[in-house]
């Protein structure tokens, strides 16, 4: 018999996992447009950890902000300024 | 049984460490994305990622159900109408620290006008520069 609290430990370690995943992407890519996706999946996957460690009022207000707002603003930089980093 | 609660137990706390661990290693990435990549608009996005990991080890630290077994905790809402002392007794018991929970809550907000601020200060360079590479602003005369 699993424990219910096994299950939660096992979610928070796998948001973990995929959060960090997903900021090592969104470091090293070139095409801002796919790093500013992949930094919105980070922030799905600290939504998840807010909601596991008891707080669902911080992750109400984060999933609108950080997979909303913080997109939207910087895909409006980049279509005012450029869309790919340089390499060097 | 005895020994498969306590081997459970330790499942949990190896899970917990690692997703800890994940954490710090994140704060790790975005202290190299602030500081070694040349765009400006990696730098903000590297920079919200770096004040995200800090919420969440704070929510962390006031997370009162860590794996050594203090208590079950439930999030810091009251969900009686009139309280008596007993119900405030026994949600103290149970519930979550809301300190860090009300600090993460402002600094999510002050993150967001920060993040606002830098936006449009490289909306400005990008105008004046012509680039928004931080080699080439540096380079750059007069």
């Amino acid at each position: 018999m699993i424990e219910p609290k096994l299950i939660s430990y096992l979610f928070m370690a796998v948001a973990g996992a995929l959060s960090l995943i997903a900021t090592y992407l969104a470091v090293i890519e070139k095409d801002l447009v796919k790093a500013v996706i992949y930094s919105a999946i980070q922030s799905t996957a600290y939504t998840i950890l807010f909601y596991l460690l008891m707080a669902p009022d911080i992750a109400l207000v984060y999933i609108p902000v950080a997979v909303g707002l913080y997109p939207a603003v910087v895909f409006f930089l980049i279509k005012k300024t450029e869309r790919f980093e340089e390499s060097g | 049984m005895r020994f498969l609660k306590v081997r459970n137990m330790d499942i949990n706390g190896f899970l917990f460490v690692f997703m800890l661990s994940t954490i710090m290693l994140n704060l790790v990435i975005s202290l190299y994305g602030v500081f070694a990549r040349p765009s400006l608009i990696k730098k903000i996005i590297a920079l919200t990622i770096l004040s995200d990991s800090g919420n969440v080890l704070a929510i962390a630290v006031g997370f009162r159900d860590w794996p050594s077994g203090w208590s079950p905790s439930t999030p810091p809402v009251l969900n009686v109408t009139s309280p008596k002392a007993s119900d405030v007794v026994s949600f103290a018991r149970v519930a979550v620290d809301p300190l860090p929970q009300a600090l993460v809550l402002t600094a999510v907000v002050i993150g967001l006008a920060v993040m606002l601020f830098l936006v449009f200060l490289t909306l400005q360079i990008y105008r004046l520069y012509g680039t928004t590479d931080v080699r080439k602003v540096a380079k750059l005369k007069g």
